[in-house]
Order: C-alpha cells, then structure tokens, then sequence
C-alpha cells in the first residue's frame, strides 16, 4: 500500500460513500458518459452504440424480444402473423402517443417503414430495412409488411432497431428533419440536445410500453461526451458522474475497489477481429497472398490478449460472429493457433522474409491495437496505426483504403447471424473482401425460410472465411460498467442500458 | 496618426485574407469534398448533383470567391459530420471558450504582476532566482500534465473542484489555472523588466529621496509605468489563449471551440476545423491590430517607424 | 497547449553584445544556470545517443504476462525494471531512455528547419529592406495570425501521425521567432560601417551576408534556438498525448504520458516518470537558454 493509495482510499472513504449519491438520489436523475460524441440523435443515422442505446429509450419498436425466453412480444404491435412467407400483418396498439402529445397509428408505421427501406434516404445501415418491399395501411391500427423475398431475421430487425417516428418527421433524405428534438414514443423524452454536447432526457410521464418495456423510474438522464477515459474516471470517483460503460479492464478492477464505486462487468455480443482487406479495390497486394493471411492468423497470441487485457468474460473466437446468433458455430472452422515460427516462415515463403509494411485502421481499444502491433512486429511485419473516430474509420474502410481494419461490432444486439458476418462479407459496404463465393451464399441465406438449410449455409461460409483467412477473428469483448454505489441497474450481453429499469436505492 | 490607423488596417485585411486562402485550401487538400459534403452510401448521381449545386466544378478561384462571400455574410458551410450549420456550432460553443481565456488570463496577471514586482524590487537575490524558477516551472510542466495532476489534487483527493464539465463557474477554475500558469512567465518578465526599468528612473529616486516610503514608491509610481506594456501583450495572449486551449479543454471535456476543432479534427470534419482556424485567425488579427492602435496613440513615436 | 513563449526574454541587439570568441570559460563557469541547465541537457543527449547500450530491455518487447509491475521501490518492484513495466509489460527504464531519442530528435530536427527558414527570412528582410522586408514581415503576421496547435493537428491528421511529419510540420510553423529576431539584427548590422566597405570592395551579397552578417548573429541564434528547441518538444509531447503524433510503439514521453493517464489514479508512477523527464529537459534547456542570454548581454538580463 503506497501513501497514494492511501490517501486516496481515506479521501474516497469519507466523500462519496453517502454525500454524492444521496444528491443524485434526491433528484432521482442519472448522470452517464459516454467516449465518443454522437453525430445523430437519430438511431437510423449513427452506428454508435450510444446511438442505439438512446433509440432503445426513446423510441418503441412495433416488438419486442423477451431476453429470457428468447420469444417476440407485444410492443407498438399487440399481435402478427405471417399470412405467408413475404407478407406480415400487425395489428396495432391503440392509447398510445408521440412525445408531443399526438396519438400513434398505422399512418406512423407506413410512414416510418417506408423512408427507412428506401434506399434514397440512406439510412446508415441498410441492411436493417432492405428486406421490406412495401408496406401498407390495412386500417387505423393495422398494418400490412411485403417483404422482398422470405426474409428469416424480419422479426429480429423490427424488435430491435426498428425504431417508429410520427408521420411526416422527415423533411427530405439522409434524416433531415424540421424537428427541433428527436420524437418518439419510448419511456424517455428529449429534453434538450446540443451538438456533440450534453444530451438531457426526461422521463415520458405518459408512456404506455407493454408487460415488457414498463414507464420509467427516473426523472432525468443526462448524457454528457467525455473522450478522455481517465477523465470519466476521475469523475466517477469524485461523484460528478453517476454510470459509465467500457473502461478497459484495468482500469475497472481497480475502481471496483474504491469505496462508494460499484463496478459490474458482463459477457456481450461484441466481437473483436481483423479484417484482412482482399477486395480488387484494394491496393495492398501482399494481403492477397493466402500465406500472408494465414501467418497474421498464427502471429497474435489472441488468447494471452483476451486473458490478460481484456479479462474475465472474454473469450476466443475462431468464427467471425458471436456464438449465440442464430447461425453461428465454429464446428468445421478452422482455427489458426499461435505460432510466431510457423508465421514467419510462411511470410518468408511468400516472399516477404525482409518485412512487410502493412497498415492498421482502428477505433478503439488501442491498447489492444498496440498489443496486437508488437505481436506482428515479432514477425517482422510493421504496422503503422491510423486510429481515428468510428465515423472517420468507416468512411476509409467504405472507400477501400485500408489493410487491416480492427473491428469491435456488437451487430446492433441482434441474436441472428445476418447482423454480424454479412455486413464484412456479404458484399455491403464494409465488405473489403469482396469475396464473390462469399456474397453468394450469404445472400442466399437470407432467404431461406427454412432454419436448419439457413444454419448449413452460415456455416459454409464461416468455413470459407477460416479456410481463406480473410480475418483474424479474435474475442468477444466484455463490458465493464461503473456505477455510483446505490444506482440500480442490470446488465445486458446486448450492452443496451434499459434506463426505464434503473432506479436509486 | 489616420494615415498610420488605415495602414495599419491595409495589413490586416491582406493577413485576413491570406489566411482565408490558407483555410480555403485546408478544406481542399484532404480530398473530395463532393463526396463527403453528399455523405457515404450516395450514389454516383446525387455526387453530381452536389458538384453541380456546390458549383465544384467551376474554376478554383471562382470557388474561393464564393466560398469567401458566403463566409462574409456569415454562412461557414454545414459540418460533415453534425450535418448543422458551422455557424450554429460555432455560436454555442464559443462563450465557453472566451470565458476560460478572461479566467486564464485574470489568473495569469494575478500571479505575474506580483511575482514580477518582487523579482524586480530584489533583483538578483534569492527571491528573484525563486521567482524565475517558478517561472520557468512554468514552461516546463507540459499543460497536459499539470492539467492531470491538478484534476488528482483538487477534484479526487480534496473533492473540492469538479473534474470535468462546463455547468458552472467552478468548472472553469481548474482549466483556467493550468493555461493561466502556463502563460504567466511572459508576464512575469515583463512586469520585471519593466519595473527594474522604472526603479532606475530618476523620479522614483527622487521620491525615495523625499523620503516616501519604498512600498508606496513601488506600487504607486514604478508599477504604473511597468504595467503599459503589459497591456500590449495581454490583447496578444488573449488571441493565443482563444485558440490555444484544445489539450485543455479536451482533458476537461469542457464544451468550447478548442473542442469542437479537436472533435471535428477525430471526424474529418474540415468544414468546421477551417472555420474555427479562419475564426481564430481573424480574433488575433483583430486584437494585434487594436494593441498597435492603441499603442501607437499612447505613444506617438511608433507612428513614425 | 499555447504557444506563448516570452518574446521579451530575448536580448535586444546592442552595443552590450558580446561575439563567441570573447567570452572566456571563466565567465561560463559564473553561470550557474547554464552549467546546471546544459549539464541535465548534455546528460541527456548522452543517454539518447547510447540508448542501445543503456537500455537494459528491449523497448518493444512485451509481455502481457507482467504488466504495470511497480518499480523497484515500491512493493513488488524488483531489478529486472528498474523503473516497472507499462501497461503492455514492456520494461519502462528501457522505454524512457529510448523516448529521449525521440524528443531530443524532433526538438532540434525541427527547430533546425524552423531556423533555416526563419533565418533566411530574416537576412533577406533585414539586409535588403524595403519590398523584400515588406513580404517577409508580411509572412510573420500571417504565421503568427495562425493557431499553430490546430494547425499542426489538422495537417498530422491529414498526412497522418510520424515522426518525419511531425519535425516537417513543426520546422514549418516554428520559424517566426527567428525571422523576427535575425531581421531587426540584421537591418542593424547591414547599416554598420564594415559591412558598407565589404560592399565598396566588391564582394558579393551573399558573401556579406554568410560570412559577415550571419556569424554575427550567432548569439541570438543560440538563445531563440533553445528556446524554441524546448517549446517544440513540448509540441510533439501534446501532439502524442492527444493521440496525433507519433504513433505506437513508438516510445515518445508525450505517448507514454498518453497511454499513462489512464492508470493515474492508481498507478501515479506510471504517469510520473514520463512526466518528470520532459518537464526536466525541458527545464534544464530553459535553464540553460536563460544562462546562455545572460552570458551574451550581461547587461540586458530580463
């Protein structure tokens, strides 16, 4: 124990433990932080999991998927059924209003659906919306979805990031809006939004919800952006912060044991791989080298990585999804184990004994970057690091121009596997693979109603992407939330924060 | 004293406006702009619709002259990344940042001017070498760094500050310490110089003669004269702290424009990063341009140089 | 970060000035602060040169394994780091002394462009006058109009983060100091009598001005170099920090200051020691600018 740790043991002990909580208790508001600042409010232009988290709070989607047993339950829609493999009817909820006070029908629905599948709008992820044909207005509170051809995961994508918005919200594409807040009809309302700035929002005093999204607890949540780690942590501990989500490893472990910090880890969907770029657009020709690929897969020791700096509910994977969607397996994957020896030796038989100069495009976990950096540079090959904001990272991989891309994707929440693997491979914009074979039985399995045809079809092409080392799949990444000591809330793999189930003690 | 005003402002407009180039090119430099401006997943055609509306294709120059008129009534473009007006973003950060550069400021004076004088009144003693040190202390704790020890010290340890944040005047204290410590020791050479200056001069002897009493001598009639200068550079800092502030504010999550230039620097946001340097630029030609003026009427030789 | 440095700590031109060759290691040896600053400064000039046989680790290698191990004074240090391991178990003594290298590198890299182009700029304005002066005091406004830290980042972020672009963007932007001070001296000296009798005997411009103006504007070189030298370290050091400078594994002190704070709180050595050396150099190049500024204008200390 040093004098530091002592002071700021003693310090800690007599602060926090009953003044800052009790103030936040008082006014029964939570005050969060997030790294990385938002470009949208809206969830259908931003792939930032704050983004997510925001759409889950403020907005309903027509169902919702009970996390226990795994079924899809009433929400905005109170009932459906598939008349047949391309059309879906619902029937909707009746009572239930916008957060301006105007009442929701089957007007908002078509409306919404629409704008998001059409591809003019640009909606940032697609492959959300692209399965819906039309949709069509079958009464005041009935609604009639055509899909564009057996459309397996339709349920998955309207429980999650389907996301309803009133009639006529948008003013023109790309999310133009002449709203001045976001609107829907989830249990939080915006309060106020500024710019890369403080998020408020309030609680929705007329929120309706199901059995399974029930009206909130908390009068406020405040959202501010704070980039620097080590300033979310000094404001943790000295109470001007109530939760945050994803410190490193480290970092969490030693809050856990200052007095009045409450530190919970969980398991999650989100898996860490490199992307090995392939595509013809792409200008590195040593990447197309099979060997090259394989000797990236045998350099970087992941499991040493994911025990000691990713720790406890990290584990290593070998297929490039998360193994509880639907889909996922890594039976008949291969899995390249760590050989620095074997990695060198197929580099030099490639061609490239002397080095190799390759560069590394990530967003966050740098130290698992700079870790992964030193393992390549054992094998000779030298890394330079572009790491920059998601955004500016997803622009570079969309026009091609990267080697080896770091990816986190936690596939929106989504238990099916065309959220995770088709989005790098299935020949959607982040596909630097471009892989014809690939494209082809992933878009297939997108249209096979029946499961266990679905599952063998996933399953060749985890095979395929394993066989060709197109990626280095690495582990999924465990979430680490910090909390004020009395704030009550549970933890989802999902890494959606409910924020109509917390609740001061 | 006109004619010296209108030259004056000649230069100033003429920095303005290679700055303006300067800026203007920032944004071309770093590639196609019609097809950040129409943003990813555009087709082929709305890029053409952008190159034609943004008038893109035209020559250069013609594109600068734009630009230029647009900046001059006041329309910065629209960020790539926030999808807004940079002017609105601008508007609402930039208070944040000019009341940490006042605090600054006001902190850096505080310590200065009395630091200064007690060099100069015991100049080349011990507590003169104490002085420079604290001075060159100064310089050499990288802002960074103090910034991170001060956040342990006041907002963890004695819980007396918040450690981040822009809500209340007590958030601004922190950041307004650590870049007012760091611009101190210009002032404080300069109120030293000035005042070994003035206690040289003939007429603070004489009223030593007199038999005034030595603190009086100093601060009624050599500190007023040691402080002129320092007026000078005051308008100069004041300009540097406006746009020097990015690590500080980054570190503080303090809401002002030195973050929005680093945010929009992480997002390839160059519409906003050339405006807050075009912004920034204009406030130090300002600010040196009305130090000159007012310099020049307090003292009429320079008008002739 | 601002770029602030005192503008009033460097000597006026004059009379008082002393050339190189008068001043005597006996007056060298009455400055303290130059032997004390230059000593720390040659000292590290030392360990960056035999960084290779110094370091007792290899810098860049990890191991996960042995991460954040204290060092040798704290409980649970040994030996082996003498200094701990950083965050990704790789030897922190090793780290440090090869992070000399780098900031001691980019400092006088940079400040070597900055004071070409800063010196030649000045010559031209303050031997010839007139239109050429005009220009190169335009340029210095304009330069100075410019917030150099957002500078500096945009163009890092647009070429991208090395040790190569950061020197070249800041000997590009680190030039005014020496324009303005070499002009004023020079137009001083130019109108002095033996430069006008070089001129009547034939010798050419630049013959004047490299071997008759430039050496005698070697004092004042000196001093804006250090200080300059100091302040571009510090530049590079929050370039690192805010993650636009050099890049890993590189091991620059603004980096492993970067990649420290996160471990602050609880690991104060981890950030400490990075910190104390660049404040140290930094210091110590100050120091020794101070020094070197009293022992060219004794008279005009201050």
């Amino acid at each position: 124990m040093t004098l530091h740790k002592i002071l700021l043991l003693g310090t800690a002990m007599m602060g926090l433990t009953a003044a800052q909580g009790a103030a936040q208790q008082a006014d029964n508001a939570v005050r969060f932080a997030y790294d990385q600042a938002l470009e949208s409010p809206d969830p259908y232009f931003t792939t930032l999991r704050l983004g997510v988290i925001l759409g889950r709070n403020v907005w309903d989607t027509l169902v919702i998927r009970n996390l226990e047993t795994g079924e899809f339950e009433p929400l905005l829609a109170t009932d459906w059924t598939w008349a047949d493999d391309e059309t879906l009817e619902l029937t909707l909820r009746e009572g239930v209003t916008f957060h301006d006070g105007s009442s929701f029908d089957a007007d908002d629905v078509v409306y919404t659906l629409s704008y998001v599948s059409d591809p003019a709008n640009r909606i940032v992820s697609q492959q959300i919306a692209d399965w819906i044909d039309s949709v069509e207005k079958t009464g005041d509170y009935s609604v009639r979805i055509h899909t564009k051809g057996p459309s397996p995961a339709a349920m998955e994508f309207l429980s999650s990031q389907l996301a309803i918005v009133p009639d006529g919200y948008y003013s023109g594409p790309a999310g133009a809006t002449e709203q001045a807040l976001p609107m829907g009809t989830g249990p939080f309302r915006f309060d106020s939004y500024s710019a890369g700035g403080e998020i408020v929002l309030a609680r929705n005093e007329d929120y309706v919800g199901s059995e399974f999204k029930t009206p909130a607890s908390l009068d406020r949540i405040s959202i501010r952006t704070i980039p620097d780690q080590q300033t979310q942590i000094a404001e943790l501990m000295s109470g001007g912060l109530d939760l945050t989500m994803g410190l490193p490893r480290d970092q969490a472990e030693m809050l856990a044991q200052m007095p009045g910090v409450a530190v919970e880890s969980g398991e999650t969907m989100r898996i860490v791989f490199l992307q090995i770029a392939t595509s013809d657009e792409s200008s590195n020709e040593a990447l197309k080298d099979i060997r090259v690929r394989k000797a990236l897969n045998h350099a970087i020791d992941k499991q040493a990585i994911s025990t000691n700096l990713v720790g406890e509910g990290s584990n290593v994977i070998n297929a490039v999804c998360f193994i509880d969607q639907f889909g996922c397996t890594e039976e008949g994957v291969t899995a390249y184990d760590y050989d620095p020896d074997t990695a060198r030796a197929l580099l030099a038989e490639a061609g490239y004994g002397n080095g190799l100069t390759l560069r590394l495009h990530a967003y966050r976990e740098r130290h698992i970057s700079e870790a992964i950096i030193n393992y390549l540079a054992e094998v000779g090959v030298t890394v330079e690091l572009n790491y920059m904001q998601p955004a500016a990272m997803r622009d570079a991989m969309r026009s091609a121009s990267v080697d080896l891309a770091q990816n986190a994707w936690g596939s929106y929440s989504i238990y099916d596997l065309s959220a995770s693997t088709p989005v790098y491979f299935g020949g959607q914009p982040d596909d630097n693979n471009r892989d014809p074979e690939l494209i082809e039985i992933l878009t297939e399995a997108e249209s096979v109603m029946d499961p266990d045809a679905r599952k063998e079809l996933y399953a060749t092409a985890l095979r395929r992407i394993a066989d060709e080392a197109l990626a280095v799949p690495m582990f999924t990444l465990p979430v680490y939330y910090a909390g004020a000591e009395g704030l009550k809330f549970e933890t989802y793999p999902d890494e959606i924060l409910r924020f109509w189930e917390y609740s001061w003690q | 004293m006109l004619i010296y005003i209108l030259k004056r402002l000649g230069l100033a407009v003429l920095v303005a406006l290679c700055v303006s180039v300067l800026a203007f090119a920032l944004l071309r430099v770093q590639g196609n702009a019609a097809s950040a401006l129409a943003g990813e997943g555009a087709s082929a055609e709305d890029i053409a619709i952008i190159i034609r509306t943004h008038g893109l294709d035209r020559p250069v120059v013609v594109q600068y002259l734009t630009w230029l008129a647009n900046v001059l009534q006041g329309d910065l473009g629209t960020s790539y990344f926030f999808k807004r007006p940079v002017a609105e973003l601008i508007v609402s950060k930039i208070g944040n940042t000019v009341i940490l550069a006042i605090m600054s400021l006001a902190i850096a004076l505080t310590l200065a001017v009395p630091l200064g004088v007690l060099a100069a009144v015991y100049s080349g003693s011990w507590i003169d070498r104490i002085c420079s040190g604290i001075s060159l202390l100064g310089q050499a704790l990288p802002s960074f760094f103090l910034a991170l020890c001060l956040v342990m010290l006041f907002a963890i340890h004695l819980r007396l500050l918040p450690a981040s944040g822009a809500q209340t005047w007590q958030h601004f204290i922190l950041p307004a310490v650590t870049l007012g410590y760091y611009i101190t020791p210009p002032f404080m050479r300069l109120v030293r110089a000035g005042m070994i200056d003035a206690l040289s001069n003939d007429y603070v002897r004489t009223a030593r003669a007199k038999g005034i009493p030595s603190h009086k001598v100093v601060l009624k009639h050599a500190l007023r004269n040691a402080l002129v200068p320092v007026v000078g550079l005051v308008t100069v800092q004041l300009g540097l702290l406006i746009g020097g502030s990015v690590v500080i504010e980054s570190i503080f999550a303090l809401d002002g424009l030195g973050y929005l230039a680093y945010q929009s620097i992480g997002y390839r946001d160059f519409p906003v990063l050339q405006a807050v340097v075009l912004l920034l630029s204009l406030v130090y030609v300002v600010l040196t341009l009305l130090s000159d003026v007012v310099n020049a009427w307090l003292d009429p030789r320079l008008r002739v140089s | 970060m601002t770029d602030t440095t005192p503008t009033a700590s460097i000597p006026t031109p004059g009379a008082s000035m002393k050339s190189p060759s008068r001043l005597s290691l006996r007056r060298i040896a009455e400055q303290p602060s130059l032997l004390v600053g230059g000593g720390i400064v040659v000292l590290m000039i030392l360990i960056a040169i035999f960084a290779p046989l110094l370091a007792p680790h290899d810098p860049f290698v990890q191991n996960i394994a042995a991460r954040t191990v204290p060092p040798v004074w704290y409980d649970g240090g040994s030996w082996e780091h003498i200094l701990g391991t950083d965050q990704l178990g790789r030897d922190y003594l090793s780290r440090l002394i090869y992070g000399a290298r780098i900031s001691l590198f980019i400092g006088f890299a940079a400040v070597a462009i900055a004071g070409v182009i800063g010196t030649t700029l000045g010559l031209l304005g303050g031997y010839f006058g007139g239109r050429v002066d005009m220009v190169v005091t335009f340029l210095t406004t304009v330069r100075l109009s410019l917030p150099i830290i957002l500078v500096a980042l945009a163009i890092v972020a647009i070429f991208g983060g090395s040790v190569t672009i950061v020197v070249i963007v800041l000997g590009l932007l680190k030039w005014d100091r020496f324009a303005v001070v070499v002009r004023a001296t020079a137009a001083q000296i130019s109108r002095l009598d033996y430069i006008n009798s070089a001129k009547a005997a034939g010798a050419s411009t630049f013959y004047i001005l490299t071997r008759e103006v430039l050496p005698n504007l070697a004092p004042q070189l000196i001093v804006i170099a250090t200080i300059e030298i100091a302040s571009a370290i510090l530049m590079e050091a929050a370039l690192s920090f805010l993650g636009l400078g050099v890049q890993p594994p590189t091991p620059s002190w603004g980096l492993m200051i970067s990649e420290a704070k996160n471990y602050m709180f609880f690991s104060f050595w981890l950030i400490a020691i990075p910190g104390t050396a660049l404040a140290l150099l930094v210091f110590a190049i100050n120091l020794a600018g101070d020094g070197l500024r009293d022992l060219i204008s004794p008279d005009g200390r201050g």
